[in-house]
């Protein structure tokens, strides 16, 4: 067998070559192009170059809202795995929080039925909120209002702006009507601010581009909401 | 074979590439007869065996995959024993917790928990381990998700417990001991595959994982 590369060759004679053309093999695999970019794996790969570091100054930055730090934290490095998770924990709380709320208030504790139904509800409140409506919202951002953010840096934004639910529905059940009032108001104004002060550079442009408050206040609003009234409804037992 | 050259003057050298697809093909090709041939001859010898020493021989191997899934001992033995990929284990334990979890006496809707059981399973360990490739870690696909349904095993033991245990306290602290058991496990196996920086990234969507899973087998 022919020894490619090797550099112990034999001339003519049959004597052994030291002094030699030495050859540098290089195998260059062509990369495929694919037909669908959107779906492989290496598209969304880009999204999650970030480290634990980078996450918690990114929650930090949402849970302090009122500084329009966020493109600063960003750094044109937007994320998926902060929307992903964060949502998912949402899930989980709103799945067993509201019904361990529901839990202390029950008299009868011994025949309590758990109600999975809030789970399918939670899966899918969260990830609409925060897939579904960002993406609508950046295409119509970036395609008809030509805003220099893009989608996902939208997705971004709001993957972190709910970051502030995590501790306001753990705290909701606790089962008092005032408190868990009390505790979604806070967390939507934290949310909504934290939108609106890292969107204002873009909304006060011109009134079109302010427009697009409205619909960011209504969706949060419409969230608590669904929060209160689906998660968390108190059913006092009626004393005759 | 194929070689493009351009000489170098300066130090007597060549520097070029030599394309040589053709033969890696060829031998892979000669790989596979080989390899083909081998197995023709160890499905030969299985096809004769009875259906209880298949069976068998099926438990023995996810017997000991399961031993060094979940005995925490980071030898080198115990990784290559997990790169044996294989499913069979992590439906079987999945299969068995939907079915515990469906028909224990508290719910009213046991067909819609193993349905909800049994989707969890595998799209949660899907997802978790996406999330770790995404990552950057350099874990095969399969292996990664056979992995995460062995450590559903302890997870399975802490159902069974509460089917037969009532005080809810014991239920509460013997779910929590399998959910740090499988959590301890599934984590050992994953941290090795995920750099410094990101391996709390990785390793979060484990814990969720099996916080779900340890939920339902308590409350239900």
């Amino acid at each position: 067998m022919q020894n490619y590369g090797s550099n112990n060759d034999l001339d003519e004679k049959g004597q052994v070559m030291t002094d030699q053309p030495k050859i540098k093999v290089k195998f260059e695999p062509k990369p495929k192009p694919s037909a669908c970019p959107i779906c492989t794996i290496e598209y969304y790969q880009k999204f999650f170059d970030i480290e634990q570091r980078d996450v918690y100054m990114r929650v930090r930055c949402s849970l302090l809202s009122w500084k329009p730090e966020f493109q600063q934290c960003v750094a044109k490095n937007p994320d998926l795995w902060g929307p992903l998770w964060i949502s998912t924990t949402i899930i989980f709380i709103l799945f067993a929080g509201g019904n361990l709320s529901r839990f202390l208030l029950e008299e009868d504790k011994k025949h309590f039925q758990y109600e999975y139904n809030y789970m399918y509800v939670a899966v899918f409140l969260v990830y609409a909120m925060a897939f579904v409506i960002p993406i609508i919202l950046g295409f119509i951002m970036k395609y008809i209002l030509k805003s220099e953010l893009g989608v996902f840096d939208v997705v971004c934004m709001y993957g972190y702006s709910l970051s502030v639910y995590i501790f306001v529905l753990i705290l909701c059940i606790i089962p008092y009507n005032e408190a868990q009032w009390f505790f979604l108001m806070s967390g939507l104004a934290n949310s909504t601010i934290f939108l609106l002060v890292n969107l204002w550079d873009f909304m006060k442009k011109s009134k079109p581009t302010l427009m697009i408050a409205i619909p960011i206040i209504v969706f949060n609003v419409a969230l608590i909401l669904c929060f209160k009234f689906y998660f968390f409804r108190l059913i006092y037992a009626v004393d005759d | 074979m194929e070689f493009e050259a351009q000489e170098n003057q300066g130090n007597n050298s060549i520097q070029g590439v030599i394309n040589l697809q053709p033969q890696v093909n060829q031998v892979q090709a000669q790989q596979q007869e080989i390899t083909i041939k081998q197995a023709d001859l160890h499905v030969s010898s299985t096809l004769e065996e009875s259906v209880a020493v298949t069976f068998l021989r099926d438990l023995r191997q996810i017997g000991v995959k399961l031993r060094c899934v979940l005995v925490p001992t980071m030898s080198s033995n115990n990784a290559k024993e997990l790169r044996n990929w294989d499913l069979w284990g992590p439906l079987v334990f999945c299969l068995m917790l939907a079915f515990t979890l469906s028909v224990s006496g508290n719910n009213n809707d046991g067909t819609g928990i193993f349905a909800t059981i049994f989707v969890l399973i595998w799209i949660g360990s899907f997802v978790v381990t996406l999330n770790a490739q995404l990552l950057g870690g350099k874990v095969s696909f399969f292996q990664s998700v056979c992995v995460l349904g062995y450590c559903v095993f302890p997870i399975n033991l802490g159902a069974l417990f509460t089917l037969f245990f009532s005080f809810f306290y014991l239920k509460m602290f013997l779910v929590i001991g399998c959910f740090l058991w499988s959590t301890y496990s599934a984590v050992g196996f994953m941290k090795l595959l995920i750099p410094e920086q990101k391996r709390i990234l990785a390793l979060y969507p484990v814990i969720l994982f099996y916080l779900f899973l340890s939920w339902f087998a308590l409350i239900v």
